[in-house]
């Protein structure tokens, strides 16, 4: 049972009420959206944190070292959730997270990971091919976030046995966006 | 030196593989540097504070 507001095809809107506290939107003669009585959340734009941002500058990237991706440039940041290059989402959910991190020279393997709450969530590796400039890692996954206190961030590491360099630009990057309220 | 090296010296036989696995160097880029964030080498003991000074 529910009430249900409908866009019909001959009488423009309908609707129909009962007391279950489900309110339902149709079209036509199919259902549209159902906004539950007790649980779950019906989600519009207004609410759904989305942020991308990406290296301004180089960074060096010591040897052996899980080092946290400074990404200075936000392109966007829907709800003020990026700060420091931490991602704080204010809104509890399901998030996609996206990494890539590009290392300009002398790599041997390089690792992008994904971090949440100062753990390693996600991770994956790339391997320059001989002769070739650069290498860009990337990694991403679904994370669920409590929407107060976790965060997260970006981390790059490499083994070639010497400090090597981060590239600025879109190719270090973080990206993320709700997918799924809790 | 960096703490790699500095760990290096203490323990030659490390290979570095067991810094993606048994051991993980940390930098959270706060300006606080390099530090342990885990040691889980089944053998080599964790140097201290001293010996990385």
């Amino acid at each position: 049972m529910a009430s249900i507001i409908t866009a019909t095809t001959t009488s423009g809107l309908t609707q129909s009420a009962d007391n279950s506290g489900v309110l339902q939107l149709a079209s036509g003669t199919g259902n549209l959206v159902t906004v539950p009585s007790v649980t779950g959340t019906a989600m519009v734009s207004g609410n759904m944190p989305a942020f991308s941002a990406r290296a301004a500058t180089t960074q060096s990237l010591a040897n052996t070292t899980y080092t946290k991706v400074t990404l200075g440039t936000e392109q966007f940041d829907t709800n003020s959730n990026f700060a420091s290059s931490t991602f704080t989402p204010t809104v509890e959910g399901y998030y996609i997270i996206t990494g890539s991190v590009i290392v300009q020279s002398g790599a041997s393997a390089v690792i992008a990971a994904i971090y949440k709450n100062g753990s390693e969530v996600a991770s994956g590796t790339a391997l320059p091919a001989s002769g070739i400039f650069s290498a860009t890692a990337t990694t991403s996954l679904v994370v669920y976030c409590n929407g107060s206190s976790d965060y997260i961030e970006l981390f790059a590491y490499q083994g070639s046995g010497g400090s090597v360099t981060i590239g600025s630009g879109f190719a270090t990057q973080m990206t993320g966006c709700l997918i799924r309220r809790a | 030196m960096s703490l790699y090296e500095k760990i290096i010296a203490i323990h030659p036989s490390l290979a570095n593989i067991d810094f993606t696995t048994v051991i993980r160097l940390q930098d959270n880029s706060d300006g606080k540097g390099a530090y342990i964030a885990k040691w889980e080498h089944p053998t080599l003991p964790r140097p201290t504070a001293e010996e990385l000074a």
